[in-house]
């Protein structure tokens, strides 16, 4: 493990390299407490740091206050090494924000062991933000695809979409349907028809730029937003996400299955007073028209009064007249 | 019971002191180390002597706390504990500007130097001390 070592005192400096290099540590050793915060806030400094209090510049105590300040991701965890030994020295050097307050000359067995009590906070503190991490995951994600789940991906698309207006761009939400799912499960068991929901899935989250978002909206249901999208290219964008799911079979466990998805597209640019939630029942709309003429097609919402659209448009993709 | 070298440098405290043998435990036994530590502290004390030396020549108590501090941690170091005592009391006396007392123990602290340094050297040329 990499630990840092701030001591302006070559000597003592020179002593708890070597002892701390002898009993398997990497050592880092600076000479002041500017030094020492300098190394603690890059990319990948060490956690664990032995800090003398005296020292030019900025001393160990500074050093705790400065770090404690900046609430770095990961936890340092912070030593005081000092020959101030009086019980307001060891209180003021604590409440600096060390974690553990040794005096010199320093005892090597001692020295050890509240290092092994430093490793043992840092491992329980680097498990408590992989559980955090975890549960923030999974109460944003959907569990079998990975995707945003339905709450997350609303709201995302609802921050997006107030951006676009403020900005005045285009947000394209998309809502695809995988067709006759039911039968997939039907006919080939539950199993597979998860497969089919993590590749369309994979395939579709894939496909789309970093900063678009898509989501599980439901069952076989799942939401694309495009953001700052040309409505010019929205539709071909639409019907490259539609031939990449019906374009190949998908690979299961047991055998490669053929599915088509169905997809409702609504510009924001195009329902400039709509809610979200208004937007979203025109893409469902458009959605309900698209299997209604077939499946495996797209259709676009259009406002109330614009119709004149309707019969140019490809056979795949029809405007929706409301 | 631990070896400890007692000065028999002329002008040297009776009390000058130097625990090699408890050092030696902590370094392992490492010679090199030893002798590595030893250059250091050569050069070092001189220069923090010296610095103590203008600071109370100067009236600057701040800095002689400072160099009096860096004194007592190197010498706590080496095991050279009455030397490290005098230097805690001089870092003490300096904090609270108390002239007189600053002045006897840095005096203290020179001579207590005066009857180790000769045991470094002689440790540093390879005789025994």
């Amino acid at each position: 493990m990499r630990i840092l070592v701030a001591e302006d005192d070559a000597i003592s400096r020179t002593l708890l390299e070597r002892t701390l290099q002898r009993a398997g540590y990497s050592v880092i050793a600076v000479e002041n407490g500017a030094q020492a915060v300098a190394e603690l806030v890059k990319q990948d400094a060490p956690r664990l740091a032995l800090l003398d209090w005296v020292m030019p510049e900025m001393d160990g105590v500074e050093v705790c206050r400065e770090m404690r300040r900046r609430k770095e991701q990961a936890y340092k965890y912070l030593i005081l090494l000092s020959s101030r030994e009086s019980k307001g020295d060891i209180v003021a050097g604590l409440e600096s924000g060390a974690d553990d307050y040794l005096t010199k000359p320093f005892d090597l067995d001692e020295l050890k062991a509240r290092l092994r009590t430093g490793h043992r906070i840092l491992e329980l503190e680097d498990h408590l933000v992989e559980a955090r991490e975890s549960m923030r995951f999974q109460a944003t994600h959907d569990l079998l695809t990975s995707l945003w789940n339905r709450g997350v991906i609303v709201e995302l698309m609802s921050h997006e979409i107030m951006r676009s207006r403020r900005e005045r761009s285009c947000t394209a939400v998309m809502m695809c349907d995988i067709d006759h799912f039911k039968s997939v499960n039907d006919q080939f068991g539950h199993a597979i028809g998860d497969d089919v929901l993590r590749e369309v899935a994979r395939r579709l989250h894939n496909s789309v730029r970093s900063y678009d978002m898509v989501g599980r909206y439901g069952g076989e249901e799942f939401l694309v937003a495009l953001n700052k999208c040309d409505p010019g290219s929205a539709v071909s964008r639409a019907e490259n996400l539609r031939t990449l799911i019906g374009g190949r079979p998908v690979q299961t466990a047991n055998k490669p299955v053929s599915v088509t998805i169905s997809i409702g597209l609504a510009l924001s640019t195009e329902f400039t007073e709509c809610t979200i939630e208004e937007l979203m029942h025109e893409a469902d709309m458009a959605l309900y028209a698209a299997k209604a003429a077939g499946r495996n097609c797209v259709r676009v919402a259009q406002p109330a009064g614009i119709r004149s659209h309707v019969e140019e448009q490809p056979k795949e993709t029809q405007i929706l007249m409301p | 019971m631990r070896k400890q070298i007692r000065s028999s440098a002329v002008g040297t405290t009776p009390q000058s002191t130097w625990d090699l043998e408890e050092l030696m435990e902590r370094l392992g036994g490492d010679q090199d180390f030893l002798r590595e530590l030893l250059v250091m502290f050569r050069q070092d004390a001189r220069i923090n002597l010296d610095k103590s030396l203008v600071a109370i020549g100067t009236g600057d108590y701040e800095r002689l706390s400072r160099t009096a501090h860096t004194l007592k941690g190197m010498l706590r170091n080496l095991s050279m504990g009455t030397a490290a005592e005098k230097a805690a009391a001089l870092e003490t006396a300096s904090q609270e500007k108390r002239q007189g007392d600053s002045r006897q123990l840095l005096d203290e602290l020179v001579k207590e130097l005066e009857g180790i340094l000769p045991d470094v050297e002689a440790h540093l040329a390879g005789a025994k001390p």
